[in-house]
């Protein structure tokens, strides 16, 4: 006990130092969405968001712009033109543009994981188009663009229609071995942000975009979910269109992986699928069991169609957005993977979709 | 300052004693040669006519000795003791056979009333008061056993204070008694007037914050604590009596508790120690966090955070440690007003403090909120004392935010975890059932189990009786 009133003033006399450390939180600008892109003289374009908390100001936000090398050196710029100090540690959304997406993305996300006050949780976003323009943009009645994205993203994630990726996804799929990274991509459509689609990289390259509609389809062949919603289209019905949409979906996948020899893999994709009919335009009774099953059948034929094209097109990008590669480098040893250039063996392997649907409800008549 | 040795018993001697004391009175029978000396005040005045003045209006000078002879009637042999006899405010008859004591003492006392501290709901409302006897018939009158003992001693130089411990002798372990009555005897003061007060003269750590023994003035806690084996000192002359040893858990334990359904009970506990981390943490956190940890602060709180800081001219601590001290100041001015004066207090010191000072920009509306929930939450704490410790204990902890962030608030709560586990009460560790850990106590302390499981006693009595109701199957 004696000894604790000596070890107190000591510790407290070593800790003056964090004096300096004082973050005053009206003093603060904090960063709460800042957006990246590729200028033409390859200079980096960076914006960033600081919202106003001064209740009588008019405006709700600040942006600060800087053109520079890199994203610390942008930060330095934005301190000489705001009288607060900016800070990144609420930073919570960032966005690229699509010409930096293509020209890759890794060293800026190295960047922004290295400072130790951002989150992990930060998004990670491709914007089609400039993402500064975006950012700069006011879309009423949103008074702070920056904000509206974010919650718009964290509301589509949550269905399923686009990936949740975060700085802690993206890196680790970007650094994960046979699997490769996916970001949400949204766009200015005039008077609103909307989401877009999916984007596919290529280690940390943009190489092509799943449209927003397909989303939920690679979601249920990427991973396990628990929610989401569908619209599947069945062609036509005495001139009408028929249209399912199914939803509360949970989904299971699983793949498997053959081994045909030579460094040829066969992969089998198959999922299962529950969710409830909300919405059916076509003629039949779904109250009959044996119309329902021909219903999931339909149903699981157009989404294992449309698996099969868009891992076509995965494959002629050369993108492995869905991570066959994890599950052909655990059917292999060590050693042959490394040996296996997956990135040239991926294009030529065969993959095989497989659904099962099962409706658990339908509603209260028909 | 015992009374000097008078040389003999006899009238002259004695009133030589009582030299000065303008209360004290001496009546003199000539017809009777008796003289009687006593002070008017603290005898009953018709036990006094009944007792004596009647029968000496009655009796010839030859009755008087026969009279003398009754029960009521004690002779005195030592000068000394006669002396404190009258102090006690007994009647001294001086009579040629010799000198008797007629006790018909009755000092004022306040009536039993429900305690002013100590409220509950439900269950029994009386509380003691200031005279020993009451409160020793308080509690002889919830556990009518032989079993109950009672040691007295006297303390105080100068007053003489009468100070009684008792204890189950089934139950108790004897040598908590025995420490107990070795530091009673090792007090030295002048005058001892309050159970408050004795407890800070036979602690185990007099100059920590926290109160190492209980203190109540509820008999239904003592008689509880008596019958869970523990030790319980009177003071006479004070209504709190001291229980002995107490756990830092225990004072977070109301007797509603007992007197409710157990559910409730256990809630309103798990609740009592939510808000000792609440009243401890929470102006602290908002310091914390409003000058170095701007990261933790939840997106959709940071807009409403910055906006109430933004007019604010002081730094967070000042603004915290300024607001923290005008609640204390009132809550001090409450205690020490007239009731009806410190209800207008409260309300105009709420609305002045609360609306003024935010419309004035002085402090944020947040700040407000975060000091009256630490306010209203280290209320919540039934003990007084340790309610008082902790609010005193958080000063201290919103300093080392205001410096150091959230790694003085840590470094601020590990003080004083380190300070509860060092210290002893009565000998026994601070903090059980925590540590050393029983769980077998946790039942009673951190949840209020239905009775049909609390089948044994606090292991911190170190009593060889620990299972109650060993027949109940």
């Amino acid at each position: 006990m004696d000894k604790l009133w000596l070890i107190v003033p000591l510790i407290l006399l070593l800790l003056t130092g964090c004096k300096n450390d004082e973050r005053v939180l009206e003093k603060l600008g904090m960063v709460q969405t800042s957006s990246y892109d590729l200028l033409d003289n390859n200079k980096l374009k960076v914006v960033a968001c600081v919202p106003v908390i001064d209740p009588e100001s008019p405006v709700r936000r600040e942006l600060l712009t800087a053109e520079s090398d890199s994203i610390k050196e942008a930060r330095l710029q934005f301190s000489r033109q705001t009288d607060l100090t900016v800070v990144s540690g609420q930073l919570r959304e960032t966005l690229f543009g699509l010409t930096l997406a293509k020209a890759g993305i890794g060293d800026y996300i190295d960047t922004i994981l290295r400072d130790p006050s951002i989150a992990l949780g930060v998004r990670v976003t491709v914007v089609e188009g400039d993402a500064g323009e975006l950012l700069s943009k006011t879309y009423k009645p949103h008074s702070d663009t920056g904000r509206y994205i974010t919650h718009l993203l964290e509301k589509e994630s949550s269905s399923n229609s686009v990936p949740t990726t975060t700085l802690y996804e993206f890196s680790r799929d970007y650094n994960d071995d046979g699997i490769d990274a996916v970001a949400p991509i949204v766009k200015d459509a005039g008077k609103k942000v909307t989401v877009d689609g999916i984007a596919l990289f290529v280690m940390d390259k943009y190489v092509m975009k799943i449209p927003v509609e397909d989303g939920i389809i690679f979601a249920l062949f990427r991973d396990d979910l628990k929610q989401g919603e569908a619209t599947v289209n069945l062609g036509e019905e005495n001139g009408k269109p028929v249209i399912v949409m199914f939803s509360s979906l949970s989904g299971k996948r699983k793949v498997k992986v053959h081994k045909l020899g030579e460094g040829r893999f066969k992969a089998e994709l198959s999922i299962s699928v529950q969710g409830s009919v909300l919405e059916y335009t076509g003629e039949d009774k779904l109250s009959d069991p044996a119309t329902r099953h021909k219903l999931e059948e339909q149903i699981a034929k157009s989404i294992t169609d449309k698996a099969e094209e868009l891992i076509r097109q995965m494959q002629q990008a050369k993108t492995d957005a869905l991570g066959i590669g994890r599950y052909v480098r655990n059917s292999l040893s060590y050693r042959e993977w490394t040996s296996l250039d997956w990135r040239e063996v991926y294009p030529q392997i065969e993959v095989e979709c497989r659904a099962r649907i099962i409706i658990k409800d339908y509603g209260k008549y028909s | 300052m015992e009374p000097n040795q008078p040389k003999e018993l006899s009238l002259e001697h004695i009133l030589k004693e009582l030299d000065q004391c303008a209360d004290l009175h001496h009546r003199s029978f000539p017809e009777l040669a008796t003289d009687l000396v006593y002070f008017p005040h603290s005898v009953d005045n018709t036990l006094f006519i009944q007792e004596l003045l009647e029968p000496f209006s009655r009796i010839q000078r030859s009755e008087v000795d026969g009279m003398l002879q009754q029960s009521q009637f004690v002779k005195m042999s030592e000068p000394k003791t006669a002396v404190v006899g009258i102090l006690d405010g007994k009647v001294a008859i001086f009579h040629q056979k010799g000198v008797y004591l007629l006790d018909v003492s009755s000092p004022e006392a306040r009536s039993v009333q429900p305690s002013e501290t100590e409220t509950v709901i439900a269950g029994p409302h009386d509380a003691f008061v200031e005279s020993a006897s009451t409160n020793l018939s308080l509690i002889r009158r919830r556990l009518r056993s032989p079993h109950l003992k009672i040691r007295k001693y006297a303390v105080g130089e100068i007053s003489k204070t009468a100070v009684y411990v008792l204890y189950i002798e089934e139950i108790v372990n004897l040598q908590l008694v025995e420490a107990l009555e070795q530091r009673i005897l090792k007090i030295e003061t002048d005058e001892l007037n309050d159970g408050g007060k004795l407890t800070q003269f036979i602690e185990d750590k007099p100059n920590s914050v926290f109160p190492q023994f209980l203190t109540t003035e509820r008999p239904d806690v003592a008689v509880s604590k008596l019958a869970g084996g523990r030790v319980v000192a009177i003071v006479d002359n004070s209504p709190t009596v001291v229980c002995a040893p107490a756990s830092f858990f225990d004072f977070f334990s109301s007797p509603d508790d007992y007197y409710q359904r157990w559910a409730l009970g256990t809630a309103l506990r798990l609740m009592r120690f939510m808000a000792l981390l609440i009243t401890v943490t929470f102006t602290a956190m908002y310091v914390s966090v409003t000058t170095f940890h701007y990261e933790m602060i939840p997106e959709a709180l940071l807009r409403t955070l910055a906006e109430s800081r933004n007019r604010v001219p002081f730094p967070p601590v000042y603004e915290a440690l300024l607001m923290e001290i005008m609640i204390e100041l009132l809550r001090e001015a409450g205690a020490r007003l007239p009731t009806k004066i410190g209800q207008t207090i409260g309300i105009v010191g709420g609305i002045v403090i609360g609306q003024a000072a935010v419309q004035a920009g002085l402090t944020s509306n947040v700040l407000i909120i975060a000091v009256a929930s630490s306010a209203i939450a280290s209320f919540v704490i039934p003990s007084y004392m340790m309610s008082a410790s902790i609010r005193l204990i958080r000063f201290g902890v919103i300093i080392l935010a205001g410096f150091w962030g959230n790694m003085g608030l840590v470094m601020g709560l590990a003080l004083i975890i380190i300070h509860l586990s060092g210290l002893t009460s009565l000998g026994t560790s601070y903090i059980t059932p925590v540590a050393p850990m029983k769980p077998r106590d946790w039942k009673d302390v951190f949840i209020r189990a239905p009775f049909s499981m609390l089948r044994t006693r606090p292991s911190q009595t170190k009593s060889s009786n620990l299972v109650r109701q060993k027949n109940r199957k």
